[in-house]
């Protein structure tokens, strides 16, 4: 029999797991869908299942001189008005989620989900995002990037609950989202590219960029970014070729029922331009 | 009382739709009701060998061809639509047999450990074996083709198009006596399905009733469709003498029931030496599926409408349904009119564009006038008025304007159709296959009720007849009735399809009120029926295609202006403008909300709505793939009417469901050929297509 | 199975079933609340939406458990309120209804949204209802409809 337990504590929750592992839902517009069964029928989980969505502790957003620290259940609605999250990814969930999904979807979902389409990840590589992950006894902070190994996979162990998304305070000049999808609203990604960059009296101190749903996990490659970095702004856009040609062998897309891989090849090549060029038109601002 | 009847009113059944109260089919709960599931194909053709049932629980019963009482098809047109598969499966999705049970839990247990054994064989889905083929010519297009100073040809491709109504099919029915079987579903024609269950069950037309449900959007996909499932129900409440619900899950639905016709047309126009189009040959090829189904008619409607809104001397039309071991294709909202409007208004476009000349004033030369040849050599016989409608649009959407600002601005384009769509069923459809029937019974408090098998599915089919009732009693709207209609009380007026539900079923209503008011007498009960009857001016001869193929014809402009990514290749609309002739609107907000809806589906047919098939798979079988728009997606719409009144429709009105669905995939095709300066010739024009046309530097 | 109280259109109460079931099943079955429909049952029609705390969410992707201790409205209980009369009335002046299976989600969508911002440009009610399909109207009568109630309910949000 599948056990079921809506914890009131997080120390309940995480010592519940040291026994047994759980299926986890949070808000649950991923988990519901993915072991959904016919209409009226209960889910097929097929493990214990833990309803955290309400915990407390996992609620709330704040802030050190390093890094925000989001509590994973913290719902993506709440992000999206709050303050201290970066305007970026502010403007990715609003993308990401429609409203009917916001109040209960969380970033920590689109984390455990894995998606190489899951849009908040993308920014999240961009800032070298962290995540904690807690079990009874320990705790333990790793990269985003470490924690997703694969499509659909990460390396959280069966006793961990994800409870922080660190991510650490970015200075930026700017930065430039596309989500391409199959319309303008409530769409699955077929890419989204994300980039962000710092500019020092018209030298390029910082660039980064990530793209999703190019490859099995988020692409972002810093050796990549330090080819021009320390670059003068005037010439930058001599670089674009070279750019696109670096960045050509980790975008490796696929074709599915939402689009084909030479066309997601193809705009991932354009946006680079176009974020190249999008810097160079912002930095020539009076 | 004496108000305009295009003054709206709110629709007579929102408010109990908007606070949760209608009932739609999977509403309705019978106590001691079973449900059933379907047990499909998993293949796209093959050879039934043997089909290995587990042992079922008591209670739970398998429903397949060999509890079919009559003939194994569900009545259409052709004897070949199974009910139940029977030696050979013809596409994936098959239904093979009703598992019927109170649980649904133990439905599905049974039915994963069903064993098919079917044989494949080499499943067909290229245009290679055509099923229906039909052909008419205009004039003398031989010679003039011979003659020619040009041949000029192109070929038009379109795709699927997926209703996506929001609610899934669905029936509930139950055992009235040991033989009469009662099916409330969600459906557009009550007697589409009573004749198909009658003649199922192979019992007498009593036996069966039918009644509709709240229906939560049709589009044409639940024309002919929920035929297919009424047979399979009404033959296990038979067998089982249970009531029995059956209610289809949103990917069982867009895997399973009809779409959009894929097609390919090609159209030929020869061009004498002053650059004018003397004749066009066209041949069309409509991918029909496993099942012909209504593609025939699909196929008719289509030719009919080769030259659209133009007039052209010489035609040589031909075109063919062409079998696929893939889900059968049937009717959507234009009913085969899309796909060749697309093919013909970007034809006209490209031919003015290839003979050096402006398409928007090339286009108007060919403009049908009052007087002119249909395209089946009838007569237009009222008075056109599409020069005023497309001089109201372009002013509306400042489309000169625009034109000519975007032939130096990268990325901008604006794109403009004209159109027309034939008013009820084609031809002498209405007397020789329909007939349709209405009944007004008053009661003696002097209420009226609307007899009628008309289905108002979101349309407002039910405010704009009682309108016309209350308008021609000259009594209050509450003193008029219509509720949904049941077999056992309201006669056959015919399905609500074609465009025919205001103009034909309202037009009998209007008469039968005319009768009553002078027939009136307060407190006394009456009833009255009126029946169809053609006008004797309209001659159609439906084995050559010549005559007058509809007694009237609606009209429509519709301008479309977008933005193209050159980074992404994505598609903004910006904005819609849209003038339409539907004679006169019954109620001008429900016409708008026709002319709204109606564009948006139209448009989103010709840039962002795909649908696919991998052997005869559908890639797209979730409302996450199957891409619609959102609002969103849809920019600001500007919609002007102009009465035009029809003498014959009721208070002058005409179609007005399927005319502004036509329009919307050329005006957007146009427009994104403008903006990318590459000629559009397959739709949906999604990016990916896009990309292809702007890096393909041979265009 | 387990015990799960919530408050339900402004009523405590409690139930007791297995908690992993979709809120939609246990309000449509349990609670004869058939106003919330099932259009894809993947979160992406928003046929099903109700309210939870106020915000509009999908009933079809929400296990029941997740709303132990707090509050769901549903369109038979918006229905009763002075919001959904200025609603119900622009709806029905707009023409923003067709075939209505849409449109319980997409009125509760318009309350959510005006509940956070009572006077929204065309452009913020298209987002704002972004995650509710409706396939007959093309949106522009909602759109006309949602800015018209918060004119004329100026001060109920």
């Amino acid at each position: 029999m599948v056990k079921h337990l809506i914890p009131n504590t997080l120390n309940e929750a995480l010592e519940a797991l040291s026994k047994h592992p759980y299926q986890i839902i949070g808000g649950g517009t991923d988990a519901m869908i993915q072991y959904r069964n016919h209409s009226d029928l209960s889910p097929r989980f097929k493990a214990h299942v833990m309803y955290i969505m309400n915990l407390k502790a996992l609620q709330g957003i704040s802030s050190n001189d390093a890094a925000i620290i989001i509590q994973s259940m913290t719902p993506l609605e709440t992000l999206n008005s709050h303050a201290l999250v970066p305007p970026l990814l502010r403007k990715v969930i609003l993308e990401m989620a429609s409203p009917a999904l916001r109040y209960v979807a969380t970033l920590a979902g689109n984390i455990v989900n894995a998606s190489p389409a899951g849009d908040a990840l993308v920014p999240l590589y961009l800032w070298d995002t962290e995540v904690v992950l807690q079990s009874h006894q320990n705790s333990r902070k790793i990269r985003l990037s470490e924690c997703i190994t694969g499509p659909k996979k990460t390396g959280i162990r069966a006793d961990e609950l994800l409870t922080q998304i660190i991510i650490p305070k970015h200075d930026e000049s700017g930065h430039y989202y596309q989500k391409v999808g199959g319309r303008r609203a409530d769409a699955i990604a077929k890419i989204s590219f994300a980039g962000t960059y710092k500019i020092n009296n018209n030298t390029l101190t910082d660039i980064r960029m990530a793209f999703g749903a190019v490859s099995a996990t988020i692409v972002r490659q810093r050796d990549i970014e330090n080819m021009i970095i320390g670059l003068n702004i005037n010439d930058l856009s001599t670089k674009i070729e070279q750019l696109q040609a670096a960045y050509a062998p980790y975008i490796q897309p696929i074709d599915d029922q939402r689009s084909n891989r030479v066309y997601r090849k193809q705009v991932a090549l354009n946006l680079i331009a176009d974020f190249i060029n999008h810097i160079i038109k912002e930095a020539s601002r009076p | 009382m004496h108000k305009d009847i295009s003054q709206s009113i709110h629709k007579l059944d929102a408010h109990a739709r908007m606070q949760g109260k209608a009932q739609y089919v999977g509403d309705i709960d019978i106590k001691g009701m079973l449900h059933a599931i379907t047990l499909r194909s998993p293949i796209a053709k093959g050879i039934i060998k043997a089909i290995h049932y587990p042992p079922l629980p008591s209670g739970y019963t398998i429903i397949d061809y060999r509890d079919i009482p009559g003939k194994n098809f569900v009545k259409m047109i052709f004897e070949d639509w199974k009910i139940f598969a029977e030696d050979t499966v013809e596409h994936i999705g098959e239904p093979i047999a009703l598992i019927v049970g109170e649980d649904k839990r133990v439905l599905y247990d049974i039915h994963d450990k069903i064993i098919c054994d079917i044989q494949p064989l080499e499943p067909l889905f290229s245009y290679q074996k055509s099923v229906i083929d039909y052909q008419f010519t205009k004039g003398n297009p031989d010679p003039v083709f011979k003659q020619a100073k040009k041949i000029i040809k192109e070929t038009y491709e379109t795709g699927y198009q997926e209703q996506a109504y929001i609610e899934p099919q669905g029936f509930i029915g139950y055992p009235e006596t040991a033989e009469k079987v009662t099916l409330i579903g969600s459906v557009q024609c009550l007697y589409y399905v009573k004749n198909a269950v009658v003649s199922a069950l192979d019992t007498h037309p009593d036996n069966v009733r039918v009644i509709q449900a709240a229906v939560g959007g049709a589009f044409g996909g639940k024309e002919e469709y929920p035929s297919l499932i009424a047979c399979q129900l009404a033959i296990a409440i038979r067998k089982t003498q249970k009531p029995i619900k059956l209610i289809f899950e949103r990917e069982e639905d867009m895997s399973v029931t009809t779409k959009r016709h894929p097609s390919k047309t090609t159209m030929e126009a020869a061009i004498d030496a002053d650059n004018n189009i003397v004749g066009i040959r066209a041949k069309v090829a409509l991918d029909g599926g496993a099942y012909i189904g209504l593609s025939g008619v699909v196929l008719s409607r289509a030719l009919i409408a080769v030259t659209n809104a133009y007039t052209i001397k010489h035609l040589a039309v031909s075109g063919d349904v062409f079998k696929t071991n893939t889900v059968p294709n049937g009717a959507f909202r234009g009913f085969g009119a899309p796909q060749m409007i697309f093919a013909i208004e970007m034809f006209m476009h490209h031919l003015a564009k290839q003979l050096n000349q402006d398409p928007y004033s090339f286009r108007m030369q060919y403009l049908a006038k009052q007087g002119d040849q249909t395209s089946t050599s009838g007569l237009f016989r009222d008075p056109i008025i599409m020069p005023k409608m497309i001089q109201k649009a372009t002013e509306m959407a400042q489309f000169h304007d625009k034109v000519k600002a975007y032939k130096t601005m990268p990325n901008r384009g604006i794109g403009m159709s004209y159109f027309l769509h034939g008013c009820g069923f084609t031809g002498s459809g209405e007397s020789t296959h329909i007939n349709a029937q209405v009944k007004l019974r008053k009661d003696d408090h002097d209420h009226v009720y609307i007899l009628v098998a008309a289905v108002d599915m979101g349309q407002g089919a039910k405010t704009t007849l009682i309108k016309i009732v209350s308008h021609t009693l000259e009594i209050p709207i509450e003193q008029v009735h219509f509720d949904y209609p049941d077999t056992d009380d309201v006669p056959d007026s015919g399905p609500t399809v074609a465009s025919r539900t205001a103009m034909i079923v309202g037009g009998l209503v209007n008469q039968a009120a005319l009768e009553m008011k002078s027939l009136w007498q307060s407190k006394t009960p009456l009833e009255v029926i009126k029946r169809y009857k053609q006008p004797e001016w309209i001659v159609w001869d439906e084995k050559t295609f010549q005559g007058d193929a509809y007694p009237a014809y609606s009209w429509g402009v519709n301008i479309v202006e977008v933005e193209v990514s050159p980074i992404t290749y994505q598609v903004n609309i910006i904005g819609i403008w849209s003038v339409y002739d539907v004679g006169k609107a019954l109620d001008e907000t429900i016409v708008l909300g026709q002319a709204d809806g109606g564009t948006a589906q139209g448009v989103a047919y010709g840039y962002l709505e795909v649908m696919v098939h991998e052997q005869g798979q559908l890639k797209q079988k979730n409302m996450t793939d199957y891409i619609i728009p959102t609002a969103v997606d849809m920019a600001p719409t500007q919609t002007h009417l102009y009465d035009n009144p029809f003498a014959l429709g009721p208070y002058g009105a005409k179609g007005a469901g399927e005319l502004t669905l036509v329009g919307g995939a050329p005006a957007v095709a146009m427009a994104i050929e403008m903006a990318i300066k590459k000629p559009i010739k397959k739709i949906p024009a999604t990016p990916e297509y896009i990309m292809e046309l702007m890096h393909d530097d041979d265009h | 199975m387990m015990t799960i109280k919530f408050m339900l259109n402004g009523t405590e109460q409690t139930i007791k079933t297995d908690p992993s079931r979709r809120l939609l099943d246990v309000l449509r079955k349990d609670f004869n609340l058939k106003g919330s429909k099932e259009g894809c049952g993947e979160g992406e029609c928003g046929a099903c939406a109700i309210l939870l705390d106020g915000h509009i969410t999908n009933s079809c992707c929400l296990p029941l458990a997740s709303v132990h201790k707090r509050s769901i409205m549903t369109i038979e209980g918006y229905a009763k309120t002075a919001r959904f009369d200025v609603l119900s009335n622009s709806f029905a002046e707009a023409g923003a209804v067709q075939c209505g299976i849409c449109t319980p989600g997409m009125i509760l969508a318009a309350e959510s949204l005006l509940n956070q911002n009572p006077a929204p440009t065309d452009a913020q009610i298209r987002i704002g209802i972004s995650g509710n399909l409706c396939r007959c109207t093309g949106y522009n009568m909602i759109v006309k409809a949602i800015q018209s109630a918060a004119k004329r309910g100026e001060g109920l949000w």
